[in-house]
């Protein structure tokens, strides 16, 4: 019966193939348009490392301006990045699973000889515990350990882009790179990792690339590292030296905790106060106690990662898709009650309104699946131009499964509820009605 | 056919037109708001500057290497560009304009830190510093060679006894007042004296609250990454900008040339979101309106193919073509002004929602007549072709059994 009803479908498309079209068309242009925002809403607002999201957590610690909050708009929040003498101290006293205090930084990879230039690269300024925490993968070597951080040993985790661009994609486990007049050793090449949004630091923009290289944190000191992120400061300090910087209340690293287990975040935030409360008895913290550590998705709201733009675009767009809807419910409406002699003939041959029904249905969901097909193809234009307008990594602009099998299951729901009406319209024609005046 | 009859005939059938309403009030809706929203980034993005950005280039180098001497290497490259033929002024800069990266600080009239200071973008240049960006100075003076020395990241410098502010930082700190001569405080509590006025210019971060506020303070950026900001003559830019890359690589190996770039480009990039949003609702409106037309194309030219009988016998008691062109067209009028009453009450939500939840700017009012009159026309448009062949069905077919 189902294949017949699909034949049957085929041919009444046929036989209207403007109108068919048109309803396609509708169809495939709301999904294509709600598909395209619909995706990268999903991906914006998607869980970068759901089986840790919820005992990875951002630390922050309110040490701005004794007068004023951080953020006007916001005054309950405490600034987003920590001191150098805190998140040093922090990290010594480790009181979470793993810990890291980091920033990025910027190097210049001096040339092996002659013939090469040197290259400005990128780097994260962070524990070893950071690729462990974040579960980053790895295609040679691997991170480095405690006793590297604790003798700040120049070594080196590199990407797989700039493995391949220094070492030609090669295993470069134990190669030498010269920065600042150090030879560091390549300890692990990462495999290819893009999470999206980049929770563990969203400061600079949360969609952007992982970073060139890892060093560890203690070479700060050793090699005076600058940051190259965000530094926020209040406070009118005297600085002469690199020291004077490192020692003052100046804002620029990003802090991350992993707990043994959700449950633990009190005792954490306990530990924290308890931390500020003896700075405060040295004369800093001069504001009302205010710690706080967020979960990963936490932290992604604290950054409104989720632009506006994409919001309004996905409300605008689901409005366009019940516009191509009424489009389809009026043409199939009006193509249905057209062939009134031809249903009122088939059942007057002995047809269910049932079976009517169905055969109706059946049509609207060819159109459907039609329709969704077509859209997704669309969707992915979409998302190519908006990868183009955007210049978004790559991560925030691919269709996964889930996005391919919402936007048929959508198309093909949408249509059938569509459908519904026409159909019960065109089955409640009675038999001989339509067969008399002919 | 009268008013009357015509009305009785859509109620009868009334889902249909319903529909065809409902799609016209939910299209007015989308394309009003989306259109309100691509024109306030047009204009966002069309502010002026004040910055001559057709014509300047930015460099960015990066000295290595224990002999790396970043002063001599600054002077050195200013001289090379400054020898380069066509190049009309370069200064090293702690920041570029428009750039997306830059310093902020807030200023206040008084030393007293309980009143709330003045936010403004922060820029350290030389004396060619305008001339290299194009800016004008509206009043005052510029800064005189001897004010301006190297300053380093990690030494004090102090704080300038000379700065140059914009009219609209001037305007938030003293009012009505001429700030000219007058000393403004640095979170130190330190004064400056502002010698010089600039009319307008934009700072560094394009979707900040107070990009028109601007500070200058005298000084040559001797950081990690030296910027350099170059005004050429005008129409040679794309010239020059391989030729002071190529220069500047040659002269000093221990340093990295890290990019050379148009500020046209560099000034575009922060802007891009709107670009991007600006452009997705331009193809959005233009489907839907492409969409809406079809829809009531394909159902009038329906409609006409379905009453061709009816027409036929009306023209045959003695309509005239252009009584039938006049029904059709009047038929879809009711629809589309039936369809625009219930798409202003639902575009006034829509904008509603923007405004509450995503602080958009209100809806101009005058957007929703606008938006009527183009409806009208456009569905006009649209059934024109439909009725001109219903109107072309030959008395004859009511004769002709189907």
């Amino acid at each position: 019966m189902f294949s017949y009803n699909v034949k049957l479908a085929l041919k009444s498309m046929r036989r209207n193939p403007v109108m068919t079209a048109l309803m396609i068309a509708a169809i495939a242009i709301g999904i294509g348009v709600s598909m395209t925002t619909l995706t990268v809403y999903y991906l914006m607002s998607g869980n970068p490392i759901p089986e840790k999201s919820d005992v990875l957590f951002a630390v922050t610690m309110d040490n701005w301006e004794p007068l004023r909050p951080m953020w006007e708009d916001y005054p309950d929040l405490a600034p987003h990045q920590l001191a150098f003498q805190d998140a040093e101290r922090l990290v010594t006293i480790g009181q979470g699973k793993r810990q890291t205090a980091m920033f990025e930084s910027t190097l210049i990879i001096e040339a092996s000889n002659e013939d090469e230039s040197p290259i400005e690269a990128g780097a994260r300024v962070t524990s070893g515990d950071f690729f462990a925490m974040f579960n980053v993968p790895f295609i040679y070597g691997s991170g480095w350990d405690k006793s590297a951080d604790a003798a700040a040993e120049p070594v080196v985790v590199i990407s797989r882009q700039l493995n391949e661009r220094l070492f030609g994609g090669q295993d470069s486990v134990g190669e030498r790179l010269t920065m600042r007049g150090v030879r560091f050793q390549v300890a692990g090449v990462i495999d290819t990792w893009e999470p999206t949004p980049r929770y563990y630091d969203p400061t600079q923009g949360a969609f952007r690339e992982v970073d060139d290289m890892y060093i560890p944190f203690s070479l700060t000191r050793v090699l005076q590292l600058e940051s190259a992120g965000s530094d926020w400061g209040w406070k009118a300090e005297v600085i002469n030296s690199y020291e004077d910087w490192l020692n003052s209340e100046r804002l620029w690293l990003q802090y991350f905790v992993e707990l043994d287990s959700p449950r633990d975040r009190d005792e954490y935030v306990a530990h924290l106060d308890a931390y500020v409360g003896e700075q405060k008895r040295l004369g800093r913290y001069e504001r009302p106690l205010n710690n706080e550590i967020y979960n990963v998705m936490e932290w992604m709201e604290y950054h409104e990662v989720v632009s506006d733009d994409a919001k309004v675009l996905v409300g605008l767009s689901f409005l366009f898709l019940l516009v191509c809807l009424l489009s389809t419910i009026a043409l199939l409406l009006t193509k249905f009650v057209g062939r009134k002699s031809e249903t009122s003939l088939r059942r007057a041959l002995g047809a269910s309104r049932k079976i009517v029904f169905n055969q109706q249905i059946v049509e609207v969901a060819v159109i459907g699946f039609t329709g969704g097909l077509i859209g997704l193809l669309l969707a992915g234009f979409g998302l190519q131009g908006i990868k183009y307008l955007y210049g978004s990594p790559a991560g925030l602009v691919k269709l996964d499964w889930v996005m391919m099998f919402t936007a048929i299951g959508i198309a093909i729901t949408s249509s059938m509820i569509a459908g519904l009406y026409p159909a019960w319209r065109v089955c409640k024609i009675p038999p001989a009605a339509q067969l008399k005046t002919q | 056919m009268g008013f009357g009859p015509m009305m009785s005939s859509l109620l009868r059938n009334k889902t249909g037109p319903l529909l065809v309403a409902l799609q016209i009030a939910v299209t007015l809706a989308i394309v009003i708001n989306s259109l309100f929203i691509v024109l306030q980034r047009v204009e966002k993005m069309n502010r002026d500057p004040g910055i001559d950005v057709d014509n300047v280039i930015v460099t960015y180098v990066r000295g290595f290497g224990p002999d790396f001497d970043v002063v001599d290497s600054i002077s050195n490259d200013i001289n090379l560009i400054k020898s380069i033929p066509g190049v009309v002024a370069a200064t090293v800069a702690s920041h570029v304009p428009l750039s997306g990266s830059g310093s902020s600080t807030n200023l206040r009239t008084v030393p007293d830190e309980t009143i709330d200071a003045i936010d403004a973008g922060s820029f350290q240049w030389d004396e060619e510093g305008l001339d290299a960006l194009g800016i004008e100075l509206s009043r005052g003076r510029n800064f005189f060679a001897q004010e301006v020395n190297y300053v380093f990241m990690t030494s004090d410098n102090g704080v300038p006894a000379s700065v140059l502010v914009t009219q609209a930082l001037a305007d938030d700190l003293f009012g009505e007042e001429d700030a000219l001569g007058k000393s403004v405080y640095w979170g130190s509590m330190e004064p400056s004296t502002i010698v010089g006025i600039i009319d307008h210019m934009h700072g560094s971060w394009v979707n900040w609250a107070s990009l028109g506020n601007v500070v200058i303070q005298p000084g040559k950026a001797a950081y990690t990454t030296n910027k350099y900001i170059i005004r050429v003559e005008p129409g040679i830019r794309d010239e020059l900008m391989p030729v002071i890359e190529q220069k500047l690589g040659e002269s000093n190996r221990q340093r990295v040339v890290k990019h050379v770039r148009s500020l046209e480009e560099m000034a575009a990039r922060p802007y891009r979101r709107d670009r991007g949003m600006a452009i997705i609702l331009c193809v959005v409106i233009t489907l839907i309106i492409g969409l809406t037309a079809l829809v009531i194309v394909g159902l009038s030219s329906f409609h006409v193919t379905q009453r061709t009988k009816q027409i036929g016998t009306r023209r045959a008691l003695g309509a005239r073509r252009v009584d039938i062109m006049r029904q059709f067209m009047l038929e879809n009028w009711l629809i589309t002004t039936a369809g625009a009453v219930l798409g202003v009450m639902l575009t006034v939500a829509v904008a509603y929602w923007l405004e509450v939840t995503f602080e958009l700017e209100r809806l101009d009012w005058r957007f929703l007549p606008a938006g009527i009159v183009i409806l009208w026309a456009l569905s006009s448009l649209a059934v024109v072709e439909p009725a001109r062949r219903a109107a072309s069905v030959p008395p004859a077919v009511a004769t002709r059994s189907i």
